[in-house]
């Protein structure tokens, strides 16, 4: 048995030394996530999405199949059940620059936030919308922000790039003007943590002293509940808003469209990791695909070979795919406008067909207009680009891949 | 000058010199009256009631007509022999003779040139690469710079962009360059088989109106396009079939107005300027069939034609058009793809994609834009795998399916054809075959020969 003295002196010594290592715990993490995230590799890109508890409760949820990228934030998850803000606390990186911002505006003498948690709003709609397939604010996870400030530093000169930067730099001037903002106050991956540090001591306290603390009177239990019952509304909303456009042309392997719009976590780890550039945010969609990843093949095309971007993406939101599955995974379908192609000007041109990797293109003779017409098979297309990319028209392409109708 | 002729002067030279004479002097033209040898109308008759001597006619027993066999005169013997005068065995030709060579080169048309000139496709497409980057060096440039010196005979010659040729001004180009060259000559010669001891040729069998010839060679270089010579003498190919088309050529579409034709009626497909004002030449692609078959051939011949006088009606029947018409169809019909070497090594799309490196390059190719990288030709891709003494060049190498297209192009057609050339050169020179020619020493004659080697 030691001493009750002791023990006190060990509490102190701990109290004392905690926040210097806690402090270079989250330092240590900060240069980790920016290692994995910073010289792209395929194996560590997606690491720094997958850790996130919010990420992968929600995407467990929508999905409703286990994919192995959410290991990591379900281990997560399980320790932050028993430590509270544990994920906050060590390791992350978007918490600790919110709270140097936080410190920096304390030290201005800003009054620190105090309000109703609006993480908890967030946390509330997008467990409501996973229900039926939209977690509808997934993108506000803090591990995802992160990510995306690297898609901006990948593609400088590309406005929609800059998504997540901007927001992360709104936030980090929120939380100098009015301290704690972020992490108090709006972080969702936040908000799940207390709930379940919540719902575990209400279990645990029920356990051990046989008391009922799980009131359903509750005023967090009620506005969570009416915060799903909300999100499930507006994930409605969102199904409708996307189902009524044929799929535009995902990166092979991304999940049915309306899950799949709201299940991007706009980190742009697959822009960032995409060999051949061809991968884009969409800026032309409705409001509910904003910024998801999009194909475009004007100067490259999506390679047989490679499976790059289902790798690196941080919930299976674009799912892993064998090499094998890759020429089934249909993109689009190629459209020729004879108006512009060179065949139907009789110039002497096969470099959509000598591209096709499948061998889908064949030129058929026209006997009417005594020219060759492009002709594509459907069942050898998987809508790769190449023959978009090899079409030599300017500016506009003669043979474009287009979505399914 | 006095180009005044009195009538009695003109009788006795149009008995002395013969009509051609006698014309020149009619047309004022100021031409002076020479001496032309013997060609009175007496003189003329070279012999009479003649019986075409060293006759061997096929006949015709028992159903069936029958070659008898016979000797054939030997035309010449020479160190490289290259059949066909296209693009490709013209660049062989005078390869081979600037690496030291004795050189016979045959063409079955009485000009050179080939689809360049005969077949009228103009335009220089897939000397480029990805950069831009001229990749089509040596010959070819030289046969560029030497045309941008002449008198309407090259235009768009400018860095990254395809020019377009006058074909008569390319005709005569190859013939001052061949002469230079110092290249023997057989024009309107046929090449139909190869002279064979086992597996080794040792020259091609001609077909003229002097009858049926032999010229014995160290080295043959196929340059006939469609691999005549290395299929008679039983190299391996594949053959397949490809589109055939027919260019032509229309004029005064200076004259066009086209302020007075309707949107919806203006012509299409009129084709691409040329170093002449005003005419055009028309591409045609046609469908795809077997270049190799006689009836085919005459098909495509015979509708192409009908159609591009058709298309033409048409067009002179549109408002402001009256004035377009049909220049020429191209003497030659535009087959792009026939036999295929099955070579030693092959050109393979990969040879872009992965930018494959041979140890045994001997040209780089390029693209019909600065799109795509360029892609090296190794010399195992106009070594057949078994016979020797013959090298494929120009369109019928050894190539992959993707690859015929750009490998089939006018410029690649020069590179090859050069590689083909100095191979032949320095393989007859060394008195080996082909196959075990010294890549190196082909690589330095290239080299000095301002070939781009990558």
């Amino acid at each position: 048995m030691t001493s009750p003295i002791l023990t006190k002196q060990r509490a102190s010594m701990r109290t004392r030394v905690r926040p210097h290592l806690r402090l270079w715990v989250r330092v240590a993490c900060l240069i980790a996530a920016i290692l994995c995230l910073w010289p792209v590799h395929a194996r560590l890109l997606p690491l720094v999405g997958a850790i996130s508890p919010f990420v992968a409760v929600a995407s467990l949820i929508a999905v409703r199949a286990f994919h192995a990228v959410l290991v990591l934030g379900l281990i997560v998850t399980l320790v932050v059940l028993f430590r509270h803000r544990f994920f906050c606390r060590w390791m992350c990186p978007t918490g600790l620059c919110m709270d140097g911002a936080s410190n920096l505006g304390r030290r201005l003498k800003r009054k620190p936030w105090q309000g109703v948690s609006t993480g908890r709003w967030l946390l509330a709609l997008t467990l409501g919308g996973a229900l039926i397939g939209c977690p509808l604010f997934l993108w506000l996870d803090p591990l995802a922000l992160f990510s995306g400030l690297f898609t901006a530093a990948a593609f400088p000169h590309d406005l929609a790039a800059w998504f997540s930067a901007f927001i992360f730099a709104a936030l980090l001037i929120a939380c100098i003007l009015s301290p704690n903002l972020w992490c108090g106050g709006l972080c969702p991956s936040g908000a799940l943590q207390d709930i379940l540090a919540h719902l575990s001591r209400s279990v645990r306290s029920f356990r051990i002293k046989n008391t009922c603390h799980a009131d359903t009177g509750h005023p967090v239990a009620r506005r969570t509940l009416i915060g799903v019952v909300l999100g499930l509304g507006g994930a409605t909303i969102v199904r409708g808003v996307g189902g009524a456009r044929p799929r535009p042309l995902r990166p092979p392997g991304a999940i049915d469209e309306p899950t799949f719009t709201s299940l991007c976590t706009r980190c742009g780890n697959c822009l960032r990791a995409c060999p051949y550039g061809i991968i884009e945010r969409d800026t032309s969609g409705p409001w509910t695909s904003l910024l998801t990843p999009t194909l475009t093949f004007e100067n490259d095309y999506c390679r047989q070979d490679c499976t790059r971007c289902t790798e690196v993406c941080p919930n299976g939101a674009i799912a892993r795919m064998p090499l094998d599955a890759k020429p089934n995974a249909k993109i689009g379908l190629p459209r020729v406008d004879m108006r512009i192609c060179l065949l139907g000007e009789d110039r002497e041109c096969s470099a959509c067909r000598r591209w096709c990797p499948y061998e889908a293109i064949r030129y058929i003779f026209c006997e009417e207009n005594y020219t060759l017409v492009p002709v594509i098979d459907p069942a050898r297309c998987n809508g790769c680009g190449a023959c978009q990319a090899a079409c030599p028209t300017d500016p506009l392409k003669a043979i474009q891949v287009l979505p399914y109708d | 000058m006095n180009n005044h002729i009195s009538r009695r002067d003109y009788l006795r030279m149009m008995g002395l010199s013969g009509l051609s004479v006698g014309a020149a002097a009619v047309f004022g033209e100021s031409v002076p009256l020479q001496y032309v040898g013997e060609s009175g109308f007496q003189s003329s008759v070279l012999a009479t009631n003649k019986i075409q001597p060293d006759r061997f006619p096929a006949v015709l027993a028992n159903g069936q007509v029958i070659q008898p066999q016979r000797p054939l005169p030997i035309l010449t013997e020479t160190d490289v022999l290259v059949v066909g005068g296209g693009p490709a065995g013209v660049a062989a030709a005078i390869a081979a003779r600037r690496a030291g060579a004795n050189v016979t080169i045959v063409e079955r048309y009485g000009h050179f040139g080939g689809l360049w000139t005969g077949g009228l496709v103009l335009l220089i497409l897939g000397h480029i690469a990805k950069g831009p980057k001229q990749v089509c060096q040596g010959i070819g440039e030289e046969m560029m710079r030497r045309l941008e010196k002449m008198d309407r005979a090259i235009i768009n010659r400018k860095p990254g962009q395809n020019p377009t040729v006058d074909a008569e001004a390319v005709k005569y180009l190859m013939v001052e360059m061949i002469e230079e060259a110092g290249v023997n000559v057989f024009l309107h010669c046929w090449g139909v088989d190869a002279i064979m001891q086992g597996d080794a040729v040792r020259g091609a069998v001609f077909e003229s109106k002097s009858g049926r010839q032999a010229i014995l060679a160290k080295v043959v270089v196929d340059a006939t396009g469609d691999g005549d010579i290395f299929a008679a003498a039983g190299a391996a190919f594949e053959h397949r079939s490809h589109n055939i088309g027919l260019v032509s050529r229309v004029g005064n579409l200076d004259r066009v107005d086209p302020t007075k034709a309707p949107d919806a009626d203006k012509p299409t497909r009129m084709g691409s300027a040329t170093p002449i004002a005003g005419v055009n030449w028309v591409n045609l692609t046609g469908p795809e069939v077997d270049g190799l078959d006689l009836a085919t051939l005459t098909r495509m011949e015979m509708n192409h034609r009908k159609f591009i006088w058709n298309k033409m009606q048409k067009t002179r029947s549109v408002p402001g058009y009256e004035n377009v018409y049909l220049v020429e169809t191209a003497p030659q019909l535009g087959v792009r793809i026939t036999r295929i070497l099955n070579g030693l090594n092959t050109v393979t799309l990969d040879s872009i994609t992965q930018a494959t490196r041979f140890a045994d390059v001997v040209g780089v190719g390029g693209a019909s834009s600065a799109k795509h990288g360029e892609w090296q030709i190794p010399y195992g891709a106009l070594v057949p795998q078994k016979i020797d003494n013959v090298l494929a060049a120009g369109r019928c190498i050894s190539c992959d399916i993707r690859m015929a297209d750009l490998v089939r192009l006018i410029p690649n057609c020069f590179v090859i054809g050069q590689a083909a050339g100095v191979a032949g050169a320095v393989a007859a020179r060394d008195r080996c075959a082909p196959r075990n020619a010294d890549v190196a020493e082909i690589q330095k004659i290239l080299r000095q020969q301002e070939v781009y080697l990558g």
